[in-house]
């Protein structure tokens, strides 16, 4: 061998666990986050597919009693905190290595522009787009930085739709200017993070070599596109659907939703109550 | 490849062009010097005339005989490499009109069809220069060494005959066995960059050409002997896993050789290696 290889030098943790981390890369990319992206775009759509859902109709505004519906199941979930926890986790991961392997790349779409060079360098700027919007989504909406929201809304679980509809229109009626910028960067991020979800998903068949010949990468391909394009007009729904709310009527649907919830709490509460007095009855000793 | 000729527009371009090339015509070529390495470049332009089929190395020819730039001055003549002239060699490869290629088989009727069309020439520019035209190409051959793409069969005895071989498995590696070691997918990769410390070469990216020549070894009966220690070394840094899945090394390669095959199939072999690893406690 030559020099050059038997060259002693410390190694890094980076270097003496490449494969791993890079494997973890991958794999951190669509299981949690990936998997996670799916079932968000899913949630937020509601507010336009679940206007397809007659029974809510009776609250008002079908679909944001049925994005109520579910922000509610998802606080319900058990343990939700080290659920959230594990995919701050995985994006931190994924996103600082993200960040180390991208700057090992230099990008020459000027002089080779194929598609699938064009695809190699939306991944890294999507990447970027993504993080920079994941941070100000979360920070906004979870960590309360209303300094950053128009007009300093808050977003509540209660009042799901109708807080979302605010932030995204710039005030409680009108679409102001900063509304428009704030539907924007999310029509922006929502966009980069789908395709980069979809273009990963795409490569990561041929980094863990389930994809061989080009005949498969390309069906493959069509998958991945298919499932972007599913979850990009979810994503633009979900954006659109809540910027072209009324928050009042939002708001208005939201109270009568939880108000039926709550009385429908409270009979099978008032039934529970009846039968277990019921039961004590017939237990007590004559 | 009539495939990649119809989806390549630039491979339809150079088609049009050739139709269309005036006889008689003269072409001006700018270069891009440099005098030795480590020293600044600069462009200098000649002009030549072209007869019917020259190709980039019969007017570096006639630029040799002919050092006098467009301005009329006398310089040094230009420096470039090449072998077999003939496209199976590799060593003339260089950046024509901002792509990578090899530069015997590059016709000026392809790229510069009308009088006083300009032919852009650079050295490839994730190598060192030597001079002008001409790259060090060696860090090419040190990762073929990286990933011992050879068959083992010195020894001192007789070692008999070799094993059988498929006919499928002979079909997948002609195809691969055909590299000539030029370059091309290394140039226009993302993920190969020029890297001028010796002692990097062995933790940067390993390049297209070395992953497949470790496939086609490790296909080979008797050079899967070396099969654990090639996938080493493509799991470790600057390994396969640092391919970023452009892609464009199958695009420029002009062997056609199915490079993001081999990548995706390497993928899979470094895959199942690596699990083996874990569960074997290395
Ligand atoms: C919702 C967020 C994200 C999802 C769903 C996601 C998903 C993925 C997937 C599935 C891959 C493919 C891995 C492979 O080819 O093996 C990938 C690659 C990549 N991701 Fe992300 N990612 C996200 C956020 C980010 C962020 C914030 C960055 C930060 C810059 C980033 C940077 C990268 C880079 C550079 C690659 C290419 C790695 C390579 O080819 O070696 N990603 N991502
Ligand atoms: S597929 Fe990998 S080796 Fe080929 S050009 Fe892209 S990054 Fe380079
Ligand atoms: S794989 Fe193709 S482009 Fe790369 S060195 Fe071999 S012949 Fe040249
Ligand atoms: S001289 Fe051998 S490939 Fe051009």
């Amino acid at each position: 061998m030559s020099e050059a290889t038997t060259a002693k030098h410390p190694r890094s943790f980076l270097e003496r666990h490449h494969h791993l981390l890079r494997r973890l890369h991958s794999l951190t990319g669509i299981v949690p986050i990936g998997v996670f992206l799916i079932s968000h775009l899913l949630t937020n759509g509601s507010v336009v597919w679940g206007l397809l859902d007659s029974r809510k109709a009776e609250y008002g505004h079908a679909g944001v009693a049925t994005f109520q519906h579910e922000v509610d199941f998802i606080h319900s979930i058990p343990f939700l905190f080290f659920i959230e926890l594990s995919l701050w986790g995985a994006i931190a991961f994924h996103s600082i290595l993200g960040f180390y392997y991208a700057k090992t790349g230099i990008t020459n779409t000027g002089s080779y522009s194929f598609g699938g060079n064009w695809r190699y360098r939306l991944q890294r700027i999507t990447g970027y787009i993504g993080i920079l919007f994941i941070v100000y989504h979360v920070g906004t909406l979870r960590w309360n930085w209303t300094f950053l929201t128009p007009g300093g809304t808050a977003w509540s679980a209660e009042f799901a739709g109708s807080t979302m509809a605010q932030i995204l229109r710039g005030s409680p009626s009108e679409l102001t200017v900063a509304g428009v910028a704030v539907t924007a960067g999310y029509l922006l991020g929502v966009t980069s993070l789908v395709f980069h979800f979809a273009n990963g998903l795409w490569t990561a068949a041929i980094t863990w070599g389930l994809t061989i010949s080009q005949a498969a990468q390309r069906r493959w391909g069509y998958a991945c596109a298919g499932l972007g394009a599913g979850l990009m007009v979810m994503g633009w729904a979900a954006v659109i659907g809540f910027a072209t709310l009324d928050p009042a009527e939002a708001k208005a649907t939201e109270q009568k939703f939880r108000l039926k919830e709550q009385r429908e709490a409270e009979k099978i509460g008032e039934v529970i109550d009846r039968e277990r007095n019921r039961v004590s009855a017939i237990d007590a000793p004559r | 490849m009539s495939t990649a000729t119809k989806l390549d527009p630039a491979a339809a371009q150079r088609a049009a062009n050739r139709k269309s090339a005036k006889a008689g015509r003269t072409v001006i070529f700018r270069v891009k010097r440099c005098e030795g390495p480590g020293k600044p470049s600069r462009w200098e332009e000649f002009k030549v005339p072209v007869p019917p089929g020259a190709n980039v190395i019969s007017c570096l020819q006639h630029i040799a005989a002919n050092p006098v730039t467009t301005q009329g001055a006398r310089t040094t003549p230009v420096v470039w490499d090449s072998g077999c002239l003939e496209e199976v060699c590799g060593a003339c490869t260089m950046v024509i009109n901002g792509r990578v290629r090899q530069s015997c088989s590059a016709l000026i009727d392809d790229y510069a069809p009308q009088e006083g069309d300009v032919m852009v020439l650079e050295p490839m520019s994730k190598f060192p220069v030597v001079r002008d035209l001409w790259v060090d190409r060696s860090r090419l051959f040190h990762n073929l060494q990286r990933v011992k793409a050879w068959v083992p069969i010195d020894g001192t005895y007789d070692l008999g005959s070799g094993p059988i071989e498929s006919p499928a498995s002979q079909g997948t590696r002609y195809k691969l066995s055909e590299c000539m070691s030029c370059g091309c997918c290394l140039e226009a990769c993302p993920q190969f960059n020029l890297e001028e410390d010796k002692a990097a070469w062995d933790t940067s990216f390993i390049g297209a050409h070395a992953i497949s020549q470790a496939r086609l070894f490790n296909e080979h009966a008797t050079g899967a002997i070396l099969k654990d220690e090639r996938l080493d070394a493509l799991m470790g840094q600057g390994g396969i896993n640092d391919c970023g899945n452009a892609q464009n090394c199958v695009k420029v390669c002009p062997k056609h050789i199915p490079l993001t095959e081999s990548i995706a199939a390497m993928g899979r072999a470094v895959t199942i290696h690596g699990i083996k690893k874990f569960f074997r406690g290395e």
